[in-house]
C-alpha cells in the first residue's frame, strides 16, 4: 500500500520502506514538508480512464464580473507586467485592483462558513475543474489546479486546527509563498516551497493585512 | 523578432561585464533597469553575464495559448469561490485581527490570481485583457475608466 502527502506529493511506499503504515507512530511526519501523518491519504490505483466531456457551465461567464473578481484579475495582470519589468503598467493594474477591492462589500459569515467554503472546494470545485482540464488536455490549467488544491488542503487543515482566534499564532511567524499561496508557520520559511518548489526568498511574511 | 534585454536584479552580482560589452550604454543605468529605449536587442550582455542575470524578451509577445470554454467556465467558478473566501477571511480579520485570517486571505487571492492566469488572463497584452480594459474604459466608474484608458495606450496588443 502507498500513502501520499496531500501537500508536497511525497509518497510513502510500504513495500519499499519495509515498514507498515500502521506501525509508524502518530508523531511521524512527512520527511519532505513535515505535514502530520494524519493528513496522508491512501493512494488508490487509478481507475481506467473514461473519456468524459467537460461539464456544462452552470453559470453564465459572460455576466458582469463582481468587484472581487475584477480585483483579482487586475492584481494578476499587474503581476504579469511585473514579470516583464513593465513597472508603470504594473502600478496602474494595481491601482485598479485596489480600487475594486475597496468596492467589495464586507462578507456575511464567520469562520464556520469559511471552513465550509474551503471544504466545498476540496470536495467538488477542484474536481470539476480538473475533469474539464483533463478532458480538454489543458496542462496549464491542470498545473494551477494541482497547486491550488494542495494549498486549499493546507487552508482546510490550518482552519480546522487553529480556528478563528488562533491565539497560539499571535507571536508565531506566518509565511505565505508569494507564488502559490502555501502557508507555513515557523521561524524561517522552508528552503523550497513544498507545493510549487520556489526558493525561500519567494515567501512573504504573512499575518498582517497590507 | 525584435527582442530586448532584461536584468533580474536578484541574480545580478555586479560583475559589470554587461557595461563593458553593451554597444549603446543601455545596461548602465542609475536604477539597474536596462534602458529599453537604448537596447537594440543584440544579446551581448546576456552572453557576457557570468551570473546569468540577463535574459532577452521578445518586444511583441506571441498570442496566449487558447483555452476551451469548458476549462474557462470551471476555472472562473473556482476563482469566484476563492475571491469570496478571501473576502470572508478579510472580514473576519477586520473583526478580530487573527493573523491566520490575514494569511488565508492572501493565500486565497494568490490562488485566484493563478487560476485567472489559466482562465484566459495570463498576458496583460492579450486580447482578453484588452477586451476587459475596453469594458472598464466604457463603464460608468470614471476613476477605473481613466486608468483603463491609460493602460490601453501603454500596452501593445499581441
Amino acid at each position: 500500500m502507498k500513502y501520499e502527502c496531500p501537500i508536497c506529493g511525497y509518497v510513502y511506499d510500504e513495500s519499499a520502506e519495509g515498514a507498515a503504515w500502521e506501525s509508524l507512530p502518530d508523531s511521524w511526519e512527512c520527511p519532505v514538508c513535515h505535514a502530520p501523518k494524519s493528513v496522508f491519504k491512501e493512494v488508490k490505483e487509478p481507475e481506467p480512464a473514461k473519456k468524459e466531456s467537460a461539464p456544462k457551465p452552470e453559470t453564465d461567464t459572460a455576466l458582469p464580473l463582481t468587484a472581487a473578481e475584477l480585483s483579482a484579475i487586475c492584481s494578476n495582470l499587474a503581476r504579469g507586467c511585473e514579470k516583464q519589468y513593465m513597472d508603470k503598467e504594473r502600478a496602474l493594474f494595481m491601482q485598479l485592483a485596489e480600487h475594486y477591492s475597496s468596492l467589495i462589500p464586507p462578507a456575511d459569515g464567520d469562520i464556520s462558513q469559511l471552513a465550509e467554503a474551503v471544504k466545498a472546494d476540496a470536495d467538488a470545485a477542484f474536481d470539476e475543474a480538473k475533469r474539464a482540464a483533463l478532458s480538454d488536455g489543458d496542462r496549464g490549467a491542470q498545473r494551477a489546479l494541482v497547486w491550488g488544491e494542495r494549498v486549499n488542503f493546507v487552508l482546510q487543515s490550518l482552519i480546522e486546527r487553529y480556528g478563528e482566534n488562533a491565539v497560539e499564532l499571535e507571536k508565531a511567524d506566518i509565511w505565505v509563498c508569494s507564488v502559490c499561496g502555501f502557508i507555513f508557520i515557523g521561524e524561517v520559511p522552508p528552503e523550497i516551497c513544498p507545493v510549487c518548489k520556489v526558493p525561500s526568498f519567494k515567501f512573504e511574511r504573512g499575518g498582517k493585512m497590507q | 523578432m525584435k527582442e530586448y534585454a532584461v536584468r533580474n536584479i536578484r541574480l545580478c552580482t555586479k560583475d559589470c561585464l554587461c557595461l563593458y560589452v553593451c554597444p549603446t550604454g543601455a545596461t548602465d543605468t542609475e536604477d539597474s533597469i536596462i534602458d529599453r529605449e537604448k537596447c537594440i536587442g543584440c544579446g551581448a550582455c546576456a552572453r557576457a553575464c557570468p551570473g546569468g542575470a540577463i535574459s532577452l524578451v521578445p518586444a511583441r509577445m506571441p498570442p496566449q495559448q487558447p483555452k476551451t470554454e469548458g476549462v474557462t467556465a470551471a476555472m472562473r467558478r473556482l476563482a469566484l469561490n476563492k475571491v469570496k473566501e478571501e473576502n470572508l477571511a478579510r472580514t473576519i480579520y477586520n473583526k478580530n485581527g487573527s493573523p491566520l485570517m490575514a494569511a488565508v486571505a492572501r493565500s486565497c487571492r494568490l490562488t485566484a490570481e493563478d487560476i485567472y492566469r489559466e482562465a484566459g488572463y495570463m498576458l496583460p497584452q492579450s486580447a482578453n485583457a484588452r477586451a476587459l480594459l475596453k469594458e472598464i474604459a466604457l463603464s460608468s466608474d470614471k476613476y477605473a475608466a481613466e486608468i483603463a484608458k491609460q493602460l490601453m495606450s501603454l500596452l501593445p496588443l499581441n
